[in-house]
């Protein structure tokens, strides 16, 4: 009996401190990290200035045949758009950013299609996936204008949206751009894509979003 | 008896989770584990160099096959360069940096249009001048890496270097 207590006391007395050591360490890197970031310095080339794994995996949709998850957000001009706003409709959600090249070259195709398709009631919503700066404003200010003059220098003509990342979670994540999802007339999911997809297979998609969900288009009508 | 026993079994599963609380789940580097990585950082991990003189540190890194990140000087404003971030202890000054010059490369859909990338082995020069002593310098690469279809966002790339200056 009087062993069993003394087991269960050395015991007791162990986790103590390694409960100790634990909270010690923590404090002591949360002070070096702290120290770290103040003294973080980003150095430059000292000629040129500076003008400005998972790759392997095969994706997988994470929302085939669901739901489109609910969002809304504002575009480049400061208005809140939500996907409720195109019931109905059939709607590519294309996530890109302005540093993604393969984006560029499928946002051209993606204008055209717009434009050929919109009066079969189709929307194009661009989905800006840069990094912004909540903290702040001046420099949040700045990103969405760069944003946004990309936007225009790109001749996009659909409403490019800005995400607050709170949008790519529900949407798996978004890992890779572009990465682009067709929503169908009843809002579900019937294909996603990610990296540069051909334009015929984008096309082909949107005939599918289009075709799927004729119901809904009915009754809205 | 029981009682006894579940008293036990509560302090062993206690002890369980403390000891895995010791492998600091914060230092998992924002969740940008090796395997995330497509750049890593190869070596020196120690290097010697005369203590209150101009050094040079090179710095080894390699790109995953099949991948490409931006260099340093892209050509386009709005790709995301290539940089070190780099937080000094004290009795050490590094700065500036040479980055190798970028290779020209193209998405086979747009062969006109030229990147500038570094691909494979690439290293980055950088000036060091320390005093005598031990100092344990960590720094981060940060990079936006393609592949020939699709963009990653921008990572960091750890880099710890220990320079010995006599």
């Amino acid at each position: 009996m009087k062993r069993n207590h003394l087991v269960i006391v050395v015991l007791l007395i162990t986790l103590g401190l390694m409960a100790w050591a634990g909270v010690t360490n923590y404090r002591r890197r949360k002070q070096e990290q702290a120290f770290a970031k103040d003294k973080l310095v980003m150095l430059t080339a000292r000629s040129a200035p500076a003008p400005a794994g998972e790759a392997d995996a095969p994706f997988k949709n994470p929302l085939a045949d669901k739901q489109a998850p609910a969002f809304t957000l504002k575009d480049t001009t400061g208005k809140n758009v939500s996907l409720a706003d195109y019931k109905g409709k059939a709607v590519v959600l294309d996530f890109w950013a302005t540093w993604c090249a393969p984006c560029k070259i499928e946002i051209p195709w993606l204008t055209q299609l717009h434009d050929q398709y919109a009066s079969q009631g189709l929307v194009v919503l661009g989905i800006s996936e840069d990094d912004l700066d909540l903290d702040d404003k001046a420099a949040l200010l700045k990103q969405k204008q760069e944003i946004a003059d990309s936007a225009m220098k790109l001749h996009i003509n659909y409403p490019v949206l800005i995400d607050d990342k709170e949008v790519s979670k529900p949407y798996g994540g978004i890992d890779a751009l572009p990465t682009t999802f067709y929503v169908d007339r009843n809002g579900k999911v019937i294909a996603a894509t990610i990296g540069l997809a051909d334009r015929d297979e984008i096309e082909a998609n949107i005939k599918k979003a289009l075709g799927s969900g004729e119901q809904a288009q009915k009754g809205a009508s | 008896m029981n009682v006894r026993r579940s008293i036990v079994w509560v302090i062993l599963t206690l002890a369980a989770g403390l000891a895995a609380a010791q492998k600091m789940p914060w230092e998992t580097n924002d969740g940008q584990s090796d395997a995330k990585q497509f750049v890593k950082f190869l070596y020196p991990e120690q290097v010697s160099v005369t203590a209150n003189h101009d050094s040079v540190v090179e710095l080894h890194f390699k790109v995953n096959p099949g991948l490409h990140i931006n260099s340093h000087t892209p050509h386009e404003k709005s790709f995301i360069p290539t940089q070190l971030l780099v937080a000094e202890p004290s009795g050490v000054t590094v700065g500036p940096v040479d980055f190798p010059a970028g290779e020209d490369f193209s998405l086979a859909i747009e062969p006109n249009e030229k990147l500038s990338v570094y691909t494979g082995e690439f290293v980055v020069r950088a000036h060091v001048k320390a005093k005598t002593g031990e100092h344990l310098i960590q720094a981060e690469l940060r990079y936006q890496a393609c592949d020939a279809t699709s963009c990653f966002p921008p990572r960091k790339a750890p880099v710890t270097v220990d320079i010995v200056a006599r």
